[in-house]
C-alpha cells in the first residue's frame, strides 16, 4: 500500500479514536445541560435563554449549589438544525449523563429531541410557548399552554368589542394548532364564521383543517397580505390574531404601518413578541398593539425589580464569548428558563437526589416557587399553573400590563373542547 | 462558460481496494463488536452510522461534479426525498402508538385529520416504501434533467437552477398543508420491519447495512469509472462540446448519471433517517446541499475516497466545534472551505501528495534560491 | 315680565357659563378620577363640545406625559411639565386645570402618570373624532369622518351634515357622504335606507361590504324584495369596484417588488456579466449596506455600542433632531455604497482574483466567504436583528382611487429608475464604462489593446458590491436587518440574472419586473382559481392544496415558469453575444 493511503487511513483512524474518548468526570458537581441554537436562525431568539440560564446556575452556585454540589453547566449548540438538537441530546444522555436539561424553543426541535429523553428516561424543562397537544414524563413544561396565552388574549379583545378576526401566522405547528383552537373558541362565542378572515383549508369531507393565513418563515412580501387585512377591516371592529414568527414580523408590521392601519384601526395581539423580539422593531410604529404573556419585564414587584437588576449586573460582568450587554430586556421564556431552574431545585431537594423518578414524583406532587412573574406551581400533567397578563406595546420597547389573570391551570388538551 | 478543470485520473486500483478491505474489516466487523462489548457508546456508532451516509451524498455529489464536471446545488432535495419515503413507512409503523393513540400520525391528528389521506395509504408496505425511495426522487431528477439538459444550459446556470429546486423542495415541505409533518417533519419512530428502533441491536443492524451499501456503492463507481461510460463521463467533464462533436448525445449521458446520482443520495437518506430519528425540510434546503459540497471539496472531489473522507472529517469536526467553540464554528467552516478551494483544490485526498511534493523540493535545494 | 325673563335667563346662562367648565378643566377632573368607568363618563361630557385646544392635552395623555401631582392634604391636582430641565430633573409644572403654573418644581421620574385604558382612548378617539371633523389636518379629518360613519350612530348625523355644508376638500366631500349614507342605513324610514343604499352604489365605497352585506342578511329575514334588491345591486357596484382596485394594487406591488428585484440582481448581473463570476457573497454586500445604513442611524441619534469578540467599542452619537436627524438616510445611502463597494474590492483581491477561469470554484469560495461574513456580523452586532426606522419622509402613503401607494414602495420604485438610469448612463457614456464592456465582449482582446482588465475587474466588482450595499439600505427600511438578511434574497436574485441573461442591463430590468409581476398576481388572484386548478389531471389534487397558500405558491410557480423559459431561452432573455463556443 502507497504512503500516502497509509496516512490517509490512519489519521481516519486517530479521528476515530479521538471521539470515542469521553471526558472524565467531577465528583462535587452536578452536570446540567443546556441545549439552545446559539447560531443560525434561532439563535437571536434562544441566545437570550442560554444567557439567563448561566445567570440562574452562578445564583444559585452562589447560595450554595444544589443539594450541596455546585451547577456545572454543558453548553451545546443545536444550530437551529434538528438533527443535531437530537445528536446533542444524546450526547448529553450519555455521554456527559446530565441531571437534567433546559433547552429547546422550536417545537420541532423538542419534538426531535423527546425520544432520545422517553428512552434514556432524561428531564427537559421547556420554557417557551407552545401548541400544546402532548404530555410526556420526561418533559417538564414551564412554557405557556394555549390556554395561558391565546384564549385569554381573544377574550380581552371581545370584551373591547372587536368583532372581526384575522389569522396570521406562521406555518409550522404553533399557529396552525393555536389558529384550530381559536376558531373553536371563536365559533363557541358567537362569532360568525365569515368574520374569522384568512383563509380556510378544508378536507374532502368538507371539515377545516386549517384556518388563516400562513407564510413560510423568512417571509419578506407582506404587500398583498396587508392589502387583504386593509380590506377585512374596511368596516371597522376588527383585529389582527398574529402567530408570526420573531424574523417576519418586521416586515409585517413596516407594511402595516406603511398602508395607515393604526393599532386604533385594528390592532394586532402577536403572540410570539416579547420584549426580546421587540429590540429588532420599529417600536415607534408599534405602539397600542397588543401582547399577552404570562411575565412582562414592567410587572411592579419586588422579586422582579431585583431580577432584573441582578441580571444586568450579572451581564455587566460576563465573559461569555459573543454576549450582547447593551440594550438587554427580560422576557417571558427567559423568566420560565428561570423559574424552571429553581423548581428544578425544589424538587430535587424535596426529593433528595437527583433521580429522574424522584424528581418527577416531587414535581407531580406540586411544589411552588416566587418568581419574577408572580408565584408558579407545578401540576401533575407536567406544566405549570401561572398568572396570565394582557399587555400594550409602548414606545420605548415595553408592555404596559392592562389586564392580568391569576393563578391560570395549564392545560395542553384543548382541541374539542369549545362547544357553542 | 470556461471550460471545467481537468484533474488527475482516478486513484490506482490497488490502494483503493486495499483501502476498502481496510474499511470493511473496520466497519463491518470491528466497530459492532466494540459496541457488543460495550467498548465503544452506543451513541458514537450511531454518529457513525450518520456519517456513513452522509458519506453517500458525499458521493452523489462527486459522480456528478468530480466525475461529469456538472455542479449540483441540490442534491440534498433527493437525499431528503429518499429519506422522507422511508419516513412515511416507518410513521405507519408507529401504528397508535404515538402521544394521541389513534392509528393515524400525530401531525395529522392536531391538523384535525380523522383518517389517513389516500397517498399515505399504500406507505404501510416497507417494498412500496422502498420502491418509492427510488421512484420519487428519480422522477424528479428525470423530469428536472431532462429540461435542463435538453437545453443545454450549462455551468453555473446549472448550479443555479439545482438550488432554487431543492429551496422550492423546501418550500413545499416547508408547508403543514402538504400533509407530510410540515415544519416538524417526521419523527418518534418506535419500530422498523418489526424490530424496535430504540434496541441496541437494530442500530448496529443499520449501521453494518450502512456500511455494506456504501462499500457497494463504492465498488460499483469504480467498475462504472473502467468501462467505457466511464470514459465518456470523463471526456464530457473534460470537454463536452468535443464529445458532443464525436458524435455521443452527451445530454443523455448527463441526464442518466443525474438520475443515478439521485439514487445514490436518495439510499443514502433512506438509511439515515431511522438512524437519526427525524426527517425535516430543513434538510433540503439550500445550505445543507452546499454543506455536502463542502465535504467533497474538502475530501477531494474526483477521487472515490475523497469524499467520504471529507464527509466524515468535515462532521466530525462539526460535532466537536459545535461544542467546544460554538460561536467559531462558522467562521471555521468558511475559512476552511476557502482554504481548500484556493490552496488545496485537490483536497484532503491529494495533501500527502503535495506535502511530499514539498518536502522534495526542499531536500533537493541544498541553497534553496530566493522566492520567484 | 317677558324683558325680565329674559335678562334673568341671561344672567342665569351667565352665571352658569362663568362656572361651567372649560375643556381643560374637565380633562384635569377626568385625569385625576379613580375609575376607569368615572373617567370614560367624565370625559364623554366633552362630546360635541370641544375644540382644538384639547387636542395637545389628549396627546400628552396617551403619551403618559400627563402626570398628577399627589399634594398631601390637598386634592391631587393634573399637571404638565414644561421647559428645560434643571440640575435635579425637574421642570416648571402648570395645573391643567387653570393653566397655570405651581410655585413648586416636578421631576418626571418622581410622579405616576395619569391612567389611560384602550376603553378610555376609544372614547378620547370618539370626542376627537367630532372634533377633528373640522380639522386642518386631512388625514385627522378623514379618519375621523370614517370613524363615525362606521359608529352608525344617528345622533352624530347632524354633525356631519353640517360639516358637509362647508366643506371644501373633494376627498372629505367624498367621505363625508360616504359617512352620512352609512349612517343612515340604521334609519328606521325605508326611504332613506333606499336613498342611502343609491349613495353607496354610486360611491363604490368599499368600506360599506360589511354594512352592505349585514343589510342583506336583514332584509332576506325580513323578505324586504325592494331593499333587498337596491342592497345587492349596491353591493355588486362595490365588488365591481374591489376588482379594479385590486387589479390597482397588484400592478403597483409588482411594480415594487419588481424594483427591489431589479436593485438587488443589477450588481449581480454586472458582476457576473464581466468576469463569470456568480458571487454568493452578493447576500452579505446586501447585509452590509443595511447594517451601515444601521449605523448611520445610530450616529445621528444616540451613538453606538458594539461589543465584537469581547472587546467593547462605543462610538459617539450627534444627538441631532428634527430635520437634521431625519436627514441620516440620505447620508447613508452613499455610505452603504462606498462601504460595501470597498468589501468587494476586498473580495476581489483577496478571494476572486485566483479564481477568473474557475466559475464553479468561484461560487463555492465565495460561499465560504458568506459564512464567514455572517459570523463576523453575528459576532459584532449581535445575533439579532436590529432596528432600522424610516424617516418620516419615507413613511405614510397616497391613495389613489382607493388603490394604497406607500411611500416607501414609491421611494424604491423611483430610486429603482435612477439607479438603471445611472447605471446605464456610466456603461454607456463613461470612459470606465467602456472599459468595463470592453472587458466583458472580449477579455483577452482587450487585455491585447492595453485595457489593463486587473483594474477593471477591481471597478467592476466594486461597482456591483456597490449597488448591492444601495439595495441593503433600501431592504432596511422594508424588511428586518440581521446576519442572515443576505440569505432571503439570494435565491430571488440568481434567478432574474438567470432569466434575464448578462447581455444587456434591459434584460436584468425587465426580468425582475416579469417575475415581481408574476409572483404578486399569482397570490393575488391564486385563491380564486384554486378551485379550477383542481381539475387538471392527475396533479390537480395537489396544485388545489399548494394554491391554497397562496404566498408559497407564487414563488414555486415562478420557479417552474422560470425552468420551462430556460427551455425557450437557455441563456436567459439577452445573451452576451460573442463567437466564442462556450
Amino acid at each position: 500500500m502507497s504512503p500516502t493511503r497509509i496516512t490517509s487511513l490512519l489519521s481516519v483512524g486517530a479521528l476515530a479514536l479521538a471521539s470515542l474518548v469521553s471526558p472524565a468526570r467531577a465528583e462535587e458537581t452536578v452536570k446540567v445541560g443546556v441545549l439552545h441554537s446559539l447560531s443560525g436562525t434561532m439563535a437571536i431568539s434562544e441566545t437570550s435563554l442560554r444567557d439567563v440560564l448561566l445567570f440562574t446556575f452562578d445564583e444559585i452556585n452562589a447560595k450554595g449549589g444544589v443539594l450541596g454540589k455546585k451547577i456545572e453547566p454543558v453548553v451545546v449548540d443545536g444550530a437551529s438544525n434538528w438533527p443535531l438538537f437530537a445528536e446533542k441530546a444524546k450526547q448529553l444522555l450519555e455521554q456527559d449523563k446530565v441531571a437534567v436539561t433546559f433547552g429547546c424553543w422550536t417545537s420541532v426541535s423538542r419534538k426531535s429531541v423527546l425520544p432520545v429523553y422517553e428512552k434514556n428516561n432524561g428531564l427537559l424543562f421547556y420554557p417557551v410557548q407552545y401548541e400544546g397537544e402532548e404530555e410526556s414524563k420526561n418533559v417538564a413544561y414551564t412554557a405557556e399552554a394555549v390556554n395561558q396565552q391565546a384564549t385569554p388574549a381573544v377574550d380581552y379583545l371581545l370584551a373591547q368589542g372587536v368583532k372581526k378576526f384575522y389569522l396570521l401566522g406562521s406555518d409550522y405547528v404553533y399557529p396552525q394548532t393555536t389558529n384550530l383552537v381559536l376558531l373553536e373558541y371563536l365559533l363557541s362565542k358567537g362569532v360568525p364564521i365569515e368574520n374569522i378572515g384568512g383563509g380556510f383549508r378544508k378536507d374532502a369531507s368538507g371539515k377545516i383543517i386549517s384556518a388563516g393565513k400562513y407564510t413560510p418563515f423568512g417571509h419578506t412580501d407582506y404587500q398583498q397580505i396587508v392589502a387583504e387585512i386593509k380590506q377585512f377591516s374596511a368596516g371597522g371592529g376588527a383585529a389582527v390574531v398574529s402567530t408570526l414568527n420573531g424574523d417576519t414580523n418586521v416586515p409585517f408590521f413596516k407594511e402595516y404601518a406603511a398602508s395607515g392601519l393604526t393599532a386604533e384601526s385594528c390592532p394586532v395581539v402577536s403572540f410570539s413578541i416579547s420584549e426580546d423580539e421587540f429590540r429588532g422593531l420599529p417600536a415607534d410604529k408599534l405602539v397600542g398593539q397588543l401582547g399577552c404573556w404570562t411575565y412582562f419585564q414592567s410587572i411592579k414587584s419586588p422579586a422582579n425589580k431585583k431580577f432584573v437588576a441582578d441580571f444586568q449586573a450579572w451581564l455587566g460582568k460576563s465573559t461569555v464569548p459573543g454576549i450582547v450587554k447593551d440594550g438587554r430586556v427580560t422576557c417571558s421564556p427567559m423568566v420560565l428558563s428561570y423559574d424552571g431552574v429553581y423548581l428544578w431545585k425544589a424538587c430535587v431537594e424535596k426529593a433528595g437526589s437527583f433521580d429522574v423518578d424522584k424528581v418527577r414524583e416531587a414535581w407531580k406532587s406540586g411544589v411552588s416557587f416566587d418568581g419574577p412573574g408572580g408565584k408558579v406551581t407545578t401540576q401533575p400533567n407536567m406544566h405549570l399553573t401561572k398568572n396570565v397578563f394582557i399587555g400594550e406595546t409602548k414606545s420605548d420597547g415595553q408592555f404596559k400590563i392592562l389586564k392580568s389573570f391569576d393563578n391560570v391551570y395549564g392545560e395542553p388538551w384543548l382541541k374539542g373542547k369549545f362547544k357553542k | 462558460m470556461a471550460t471545467s478543470e481537468k484533474y488527475a485520473p482516478p486513484a490506482p486500483p490497488s490502494d483503493t481496494v486495499a483501502a476498502l478491505l481496510v474499511f470493511t474489516v473496520l466497519a463491518v466487523l470491528i466497530m459492532p463488536t466494540l459496541d457488543v462489548f460495550g467498548l465503544i457508546d452506543h451513541f458514537t456508532l450511531n454518529l457513525w452510522g450518520k456519517y456513513l451516509c452522509y458519506a453517500l451524498l458525499a458521493l452523489s455529489v462527486n459522480l456528478l461534479w468530480g466525475g461529469t464536471g456538472l455542479l449540483s446545488l441540490g442534491q440534498g432535495l433527493f437525499f431528503a426525498l429518499g429519506g422522507y419515503m422511508h419516513g412515511m413507512y416507518l410513521m405507519r409503523m408507529i401504528g397508535d402508538q404515538g402521544q394521541y393513540h389513534k392509528p393515524i400520525p400525530d401531525f395529522l391528528v392536531f391538523l384535525g385529520w380523522t383518517e389517513l389521506p389516500g397517498f399515505w395509504k399504500p406507505f404501510e408496505h416497507f417494498s412500496f416504501a422502498m420502491l418509492m425511495v427510488f421512484l420519487l426522487p428519480g422522477l424528479v431528477a428525470g423530469i428536472f434533467g431532462w429540461l435542463a439538459f435538453r437545453s443545454r444550459i450549462k455551468g453555473v446556470y446549472f448550479s443555479i437552477l439545482t438550488q432554487a429546486l431543492t429551496y422550492a423542495g423546501a418550500l413545499i415541505f416547508f408547508r403543514n398543508n402538504t400533509l407530510m409533518g410540515g415544519n416538524n417533519g417526521f419523527t418518534d419512530f418506535k419500530s422498523e420491519l418489526g424490530f424496535s428502533l430504540r434496541e441496541p441491536a437494530t442500530q448496529r443492524g443499520l449501521f453494518i447495512a450502512t456500511a455494506v451499501v456504501l462499500i457497494g456503492v463504492v465498488i460499483f463507481l469504480r467498475w462504472l469509472e473502467g468501462t467505457k461510460f466511464g470514459l465518456v463521463q470523463r471526456a464530457i467533464r473534460d470537454g463536452e462540446n468535443r464529445t458532443l462533436f464525436s458524435g455521443y448525445a452527451t445530454p443523455t449521458f448527463k441526464l442518466f448519471l443525474f438520475v443515478l446520482a439521485a439514487f445514490i443520495a436518495a439510499v443514502g437518506g433512506a438509511l439515515y433517517v431511522p438512524q437519526v430519528g427525524i426527517i425535516n425540510p430543513s434538510d433540503m434546503t439550500p445550505e445543507k446541499s452546499l454543506e455536502a459540497i463542502v465535504w467533497v471539496a474538502v475530501g477531494g472531489r474526483g477521487t472515490l475516497l475523497g469524499p467520504i473522507l471529507g464527509a466524515v472529517f468535515v462532521n466530525l469536526l462539526k460535532s466537536y466545534a459545535t461544542r467546544a467553540i460554538p460561536d467559531l464554528w462558522l467562521i471555521l467552516l468558511g475559512g476552511l472551505f476557502l482554504l481548500v478551494v484556493l490552496f488545496l483544490p485537490g483536497g484532503l485526498v491529494s495533501l500527502p501528495e503535495k506535502l511530499r511534493g514539498l518536502w522534495q523540493k526542499f531536500r533537493s535545494t541544498p541553497n534553496p534560491a530566493p522566492a520567484a | 315680565m317677558r324683558k325680565t325673563f329674559i335678562i334673568l335667563s341671561a344672567f342665569v346662562a351667565g352665571f352658569v357659563a362663568a362656572f361651567a367648565e372649560t375643556p381643560q378643566a374637565l380633562i384635569a377632573r377626568a385625569a385625576v378620577a379613580k375609575s376607569e368607568q368615572a373617567q370614560g363618563a367624565i370625559l364623554t361630557e366633552l362630546m360635541g363640545n370641544a375644540d382644538e385646544s384639547i387636542l395637545p392635552l389628549f396627546d400628552a395623555w396617551r403619551k403618559d406625559r400627563l402626570f398628577l401631582y399627589e399634594n398631601p392634604g390637598k386634592p391631587t391636582v393634573a399637571v404638565l411639565l414644561e421647559g428645560a430641565k434643571d440640575a435635579q430633573g425637574a421642570q416648571t409644572a402648570v395645573d391643567v386645570a387653570t393653566g397655570k403654573a405651581l410655585a413648586v418644581r416636578l421631576a418626571a421620574d418622581d410622579l405616576n402618570a395619569a391612567a389611560h385604558s384602550a376603553n378610555l382612548r376609544r372614547i378620547m378617539k370618539a370626542i376627537l373624532d367630532l372634533t377633528d371633523l373640522s380639522s386642518a389636518n386631512p388625514a385627522k379629518k378623514l379618519g375621523a369622518i370614517a370613524a363615525i360613519g362606521q359608529g352608525q350612530q344617528i345622533e352624530k348625523l347632524p354633525a356631519l351634515e353640517k360639516r358637509l355644508a362647508v366643506e371644501t376638500d373633494p376627498q372629505a366631500i367624498k367621505a363625508l357622504r360616504e359617512a352620512l349614507a352609512l349612517v343612515r342605513l340604521r334609519s328606521p324610514d325605508a326611504a332613506t335606507k333606499l336613498a342611502a343604499l343609491k349613495e353607496l352604489e354610486s360611491l363604490q365605497s368599499l368600506a360599506s361590504t360589511d354594512f352592505l352585506k349585514a343589510l342583506i342578511k336583514d332584509a332576506e329575514a325580513a323578505k324586504d324584495e325592494k331593499l333587498l334588491a337596491a342592497a345587492r345591486s349596491a353591493l355588486q357596484a362595490v365588488e365591481r369596484h374591489r376588482t379594479v382596485v385590486d387589479f390597482g394594487g397588484t400592478m403597483f406591488r409588482s411594480l415594487s417588488l419588481g424594483s427591489i428585484l431589479i436593485i438587488v440582481a443589477l450588481g449581480l448581473a454586472i458582476t457576473f456579466g464581466l468576469m463569470g463570476v456568480i458571487n454568493m457573497a452578493h447576500g452579505e454586500m446586501i447585509a452590509i449596506g443595511a447594517y451601515t445604513t444601521y449605523v448611520v442611524q445610530n450616529l445621528f441619534a444616540n451613538g453606538l455600542a458594539l461589543s465584537p469578540f469581547g472587546f467593547s467599542v462605543s462610538i459617539p452619537g450627534l444627538h441631532a433632531t428634527g430635520w437634521w436627524r431625519e436627514s441620516y438616510f440620505l447620508f447613508a445611502l452613499p455610505l452603504s455604497f462606498l462601504v460595501a463597494a470597498g468589501a468587494g474590492i476586498l473580495l476581489e483581491r483577496g478571494v476572486i482574483r485566483f479564481l477568473y477561469r474557475r466559475p464553479l470554484e468561484s461560487l463555492l469560495a465565495t460561499w465560504g466567504v458568506s459564512l464567514l461574513l455572517q459570523q463576523l456580523l453575528r459576532l459584532t452586532f449581535g445575533a439579532n436583528n436590529v432596528q432600522v426606522g424610516s424617516p418620516s419622509f419615507l413613511s405614510g402613503n397616497w391613495i389613489v382611487g382607493d388603490v394604497l401607494l406607500g411611500w416607501n414602495r414609491v421611494f424604491v420604485i423611483g430610486f429603482a429608475t435612477l439607479i438603471v438610469v445611472g447605471v446605464w448612463l456610466v456603461l454607456t457614456r463613461t470612459s470606465v464604462g467602456l472599459l468595463i464592456r470592453s472587458v466583458t465582449q472580449n477579455r483577452t482582446m482587450a487585455a491585447c489593446m492595453g485595457v489593463r482588465t486587473e483594474r477593471v475587474n477591481m471597478l467592476t466588482f466594486a461597482l456591483g458590491s456597490g449597488l448591492a450595499g444601495l439595495a441593503g439600505a433600501f431592504l432596511s427600511q422594508i424588511g428586518n436587518v440581521g446576519p442572515s438578511l443576505g440569505q432571503s434574497y439570494v435565491v430571488d436574485s440568481f434567478m432574474v440574472v438567470v432569466v434575464g441573461g448578462v447581455g444587456d442591463l434591459v434584460g436584468t430590468v425587465i426580468s425582475g419586473l416579469g417575475i415581481g409581476a408574476f409572483d404578486q398576481f399569482t397570490q393575488q388572484y391564486s385563491p380564486a382559481v384554486a378551485g379550477a386548478l383542481a381539475n387538471v389531471p392527475f396533479v390537480g389534487g395537489a396544485l388545489q392544496n399548494l394554491a391554497q397558500d397562496s404566498a408559497v405558491f407564487g414563488k414555486i410557480l415562478v420557479l417552474c415558469v422560470i425552468i420551462l423559459f430556460l427551455q425557450w431561452r437557455p441563456s436567459g432573455l439577452f445573451a452576451a453575444r460573442s463567437r466564442s463556443l462556450d
